[in-house]
């Protein structure tokens, strides 16, 4: 018994249903007694109706039926049963006469899965039904993992092919696609596809190339694997990753390939996206500093191999920090997306993301690397890989500059935004990317440092300039937290008492051994919106000295400070004072506020709030170098303002041009109608005093007192000179007997 | 039909072969299932029904019908170890299949002594 075992074993576990049928009641009896004997459970039928019959409601597992019956014999039985639903792959053994071999052909057409010689050899029908069943057995596992794997390669969307090469008498080739691969082809299970139809779903711009790889990969019997865009036939287009190893045959030929085709469309978006991402910057959509490096070293080894000129435009827009501090950073944001549209309509501009090798070929691939990006925050680069001379950087420059001049529509208001281009060429103005970006930066300092909204082409005299700037201002970055600010103090006098009645504060930097006037620092600070930090630094500094003052000499006066425009457009700044007046024991007043004029009137409307709010917690304003700044007399009845100071400008020439004499009459005439105090600066001269004096402005300021001096020398000042009323402008003064605003210290003060 | 079982089983012998009876007994060694008794009955019950069919169909030219009667009887017969009536059954088997209707009235009354006598044995062997 060879077969004993794992029969026995499988029967014990899973004793096999059997449907006998045989119309010889020996036979049937004889059969079924020796199969229950081999573990079998045995359902007997007579015929082949009433085996039909017991069918309709009992499936067995396996069916043995005899082929000479009357009526309906065992081959019409095997046929019907097939039909029945369920019953298409049960397994069937005909029992047949020995020598029939016209049954055994019957048998087989009829959907019989084997036949059987009738005799009582009862082991060797045991042993052909334990057979049947495990091949129907596996056949069941096999049909579910093929259900399994189907299923799963529809997920993947993948599907696996066959081809066969065209043997060598020209017989064609043959290609077998899986019904997946069919359905990944976008076709149906069961179509026919020939190689030829496939690749006329290949997109017509990568056909050519397509064919040329697989060309190459069958002709060296390699392995295949690459990604193909297609267009099927009802016009989706996707991409199909094609995948196949060659098959060789026993002489060691390819005869084919076998392989699998998978739809990777959406992987292949995701990574495209996620390309994009590290590529492009995600605000404007324009290539990021990344991006545009990588094309940058394209296009100068291109330049470089072909002998042309390429050109970096470094774009820096002018006005950008003041519209992102004052309009907030979702209208920054929106002015750079707008800006960047408009700077893309000024070059080639190409989407393509670019890495690794330039795909493209021919001398011209270079060409595509023209594009608009962004390096971060407001600065952006325009790169012309190719161009003649620097007037077609010009020419580019120019049509920036002139995009950039209409007013942008930032959160339904009109923004003006300006750039300062600076250019720089290869190989002229640099060898590396490096070179040329710093080069090109030095240009657009140079712009910026002249007055902004225009463009230059870097020359080494720039160079010097440029990097000076740069220093400084990282420099200047951290002069706040190294304490190298400090505050100088220029006296204000009323000169019909002799008394000091105030101090404009002057901010220094005492950097190394230098101290540095403000007008090195102060307009690259406000150029770099540092000016607000060190704005604020001052208030606060100021409000210190005060309290120092007031405890060494009873100081109740007003210290000034002076302020750019955009720190009044702060909505914080009235808190800052009163915080700082809070920290010191001050009272407000005595930290008193500067805005030059032409600041002013430039962000007037943003800034007369803050002037309402200044005034309501009783801190001054004064309007700064006034008589220069036009400005409109109606807006100046209205403001919340308290002093005027004439600028130096017309002190200067009191006493040498007339004209400058009316100006300041005027300016007191006005101040005196609108109540305000009015005070001279720049005094340098006993005749300027004079003058000013006998106009009616009593309250002066300048060398002719006291330079700006740090505090501790004010005091020294105070007690040496105004006290012992010793200085020349103190006898002169007294002999002035002109009338004028009531001074603006409280009288009995000792200074 | 009368017959008690006798002491003496010299007559089945030479009708019914001793090998084809003793493999019955095989698969029911102990009688539990009286599996020889249940069989020789069914043989009984079917030689009494199909020797009578054979000249039915014969008498009527029905070759097709007389050929599914012999073939029954050809398989059932080896069964129980009628072995001369399973050889007859296949020979007219096998004529009728290849259409020689020749000496067929002689084979089948061959045919029929043959069952009588089979049918005589098996009953003797019947309790």
């Amino acid at each position: 018994m060879t077969v004993a075992l794992p029969l026995a074993d499988e029967l014990a576990a899973h004793p096999p249903e059997v449907l006998l049928v045989d119309d010889d009641e020996v036979n049937l009896l004889l059969t079924a007694m020796a199969l229950r004997e081999r573990g079998f459970r045995i359902t007997e039928s007579s015929g082949g109706e009433h085996a039909l019959k017991l069918l309709a409601d009992w499936a067995p597992d396996i069916i043995v039926l005899d082929a000479m019956m009357p009526g309906l014999d065992g081959f019409a039985t095997c046929r019907r049963l097939r039909a029945m639903p369920g019953f298409e792959n049960v397994p069937v053994l005909m029992l047949t006469g020995l020598d029939d071999d016209a049954s055994i052909t019957r048998a087989y057409q009829a959907g019989a899965t084997d036949f059987f010689v009738k005799a009582n050899q009862w082991s060797l029908l045991a042993g052909r039904l334990q057979y049947l069943l495990r091949a129907s057995r596996t056949r069941i596992e096999l049909e579910r993992s093929q259900a399994k794997l189907a299923r799963a390669q529809d997920l993947a969307r993948m599907g696996s092919f066959d081809w066969r090469r065209a043997g060598p008498a020209g017989s064609g080739g043959s290609l077998m696609l899986s019904a997946q691969g069919l359905r990944v082809l976008g076709h149906s299970a069961g179509d026919h596809v020939s190689v030829r139809a496939i690749l006329r779903l290949v997109q017509r711009a990568e056909r050519r190339s397509v064919l040329r790889l697989l060309q190459g990969v069958v002709l060296h019997s390699s392995v295949l694997a690459t990604d193909v865009p297609v267009t099927l036939r009802d016009g989706r287009q996707r991409i199909i990753h094609v995948e196949a190893e060659p098959e060789f045959n026993e002489h060691g030929h390819g005869v084919g390939y076998t392989g699998i085709v998978q739809d990777v469309t959406d992987r292949r978006v995701a990574e495209d996206r996620i390309r994009h991402l590290a590529n492009f910057d995600s605000l404007t959509g324009l290539p990021n500093r990344r991006q545009l490096v990588w094309r940058m070293e394209r296009a100068v080894e291109h330049a470089h191999r072909l002998g042309h000129a390429c050109a970096f435009l470094l774009i820096d827009l002018d006005r950008f920090k003041i519209i992102n501090d004052t309009l907030g950073h979702a209208a920054g944001d929106e002015l750079l997306m707008e800006v960047a549209q408009r700077l893309r309509a000024c070059v080639r501009h190409s989407e393509q993301v670019m890495e690794g090798a330039l795909e493209a070929v021919g001398s011209r691939a270079h060409r595509s690397l023209e594009a608009v990006g962004r390096l971060g925050g407001d600065e952006f680069i325009a790169l012309l890989p190719e161009i003649s001379d620097e007037r077609d950087a010009q020419r580019v420059a120019d049509r920036i500059l002139e995009v950039m001049r209409d007013p942008v529509l930032v959160g339904g208001q009109e923004c003006f935004v300006t750039a300062s281009v600076g250019i720089a060429i290869f190989p002229r103005d640099g060898s590396s990317v490096a070179d040329l970006m710093r080069n090109s930066d030095v240009a657009m300092y140079s712009v910026k440092s002249q007055g902004k909204d225009a463009s230059a082409i870097y020359s080494p005299q720039l160079a010097g300039q440029g990097r000076e700037k740069l220093e400084l201002e990282s420099a200047l970055h951290k002069a706040i937290e190294r304490n190298e600010l400090v505050l100088h103090y220029q006296p204000m006098v009323d000169v019909r008492s002799a008394r000091m009645v105030g101090a404009e504060a002057l901010m220094r930097w005492q950097r190394g051994a230098t101290l540095v006037p403000p007008g090195d620092f102060i307009p690259l600070a406000e150029e770099s919106g540092l000016i607000v930090p060190l704005s604020e630094w001052a208030l606060r500094e100021a409000a210190r000295q005060a309290r120092i003052w007031k405890n060494s000499f009873d100081f109740d006066d007003a210290i000034s400070v002076n302020l750019p425009s955009r720190m009044f457009e702060r909505s914080d700044l009235v808190d800052q004072i009163h915080q700082n007046a809070l920290a010191y024991g001050i009272a407000h007043r005595m930290v008193q506020l500067e805005i030059t004029e032409t600041g002013l009137m430039k962000e007037l409307q943003s800034v007369i709030p803050s002037l309402h709010q200044l005034k309501d917690i009783n801190v001054e304003v004064a309007i700064d170098d006034f008589g220069t700044g036009y400005s409109s007399l109606a807006y100046l009845t209205t403001l919340p303002i308290s002093e005027l100071k004439i600028d130096r400008s017309f002190v200067r020439d009191l006493g040498v041009t007339p004209q400058s004499s009316g100006i300041v009459t005027a300016i007191i005439a006005v101040a005196r109608s609108l109540n305000l105090r009015v005070i001279g600066e720049g005094v340098e001269s006993l005749r300027q005093m004079e003058v000013l004096h006998r106009l009616g402005c009593s309250l002066m300021q300048g060398f002719l007192f006291s330079r700006p001096i740090p505090p501790d020398d004010l005091e020294l000042w105070l007690q040496q000179t105004v006290l012992p009323r010793r200085a020349p402008w103190i006898g002169q003064a007294n002999e002035l007997e002109f009338g004028g605003p009531p001074p603006r210290a409280a009288g009995g003060r000792p200074y | 039909m009368t017959l008690a079982p006798q002491p003496q089983p010299a007559a089945p012998a030479s009708v019914l072969d001793e090998a084809s009876l003793q493999r019955l007994h095989e698969l029911d060694p102990q009688g539990a299932n009286r599996v020889v008794e249940r069989v020789l009955q069914a043989f009984e019950a079917s030689l009494t029904r199909l020797l009578p069919q054979s000249q039915q169909a014969f008498q009527q030219g029905d070759h097709e019908a007389l050929r599914h009667v012999v073939h029954t009887l050809k398989s059932s017969s080896a069964s129980v170890g009628a072995l001369q009536l399973s050889q007859y059954c296949g020979d007219i088997e096998n004529r009728l299949r290849l259409q020689q209707a020749d000496g067929l009235a002689q084979r089948l009354s061959a045919l029929n002594a043959e069952g009588e006598r089979v049918l005589a044995a098996v009953r003797s062997l019947l309790p």
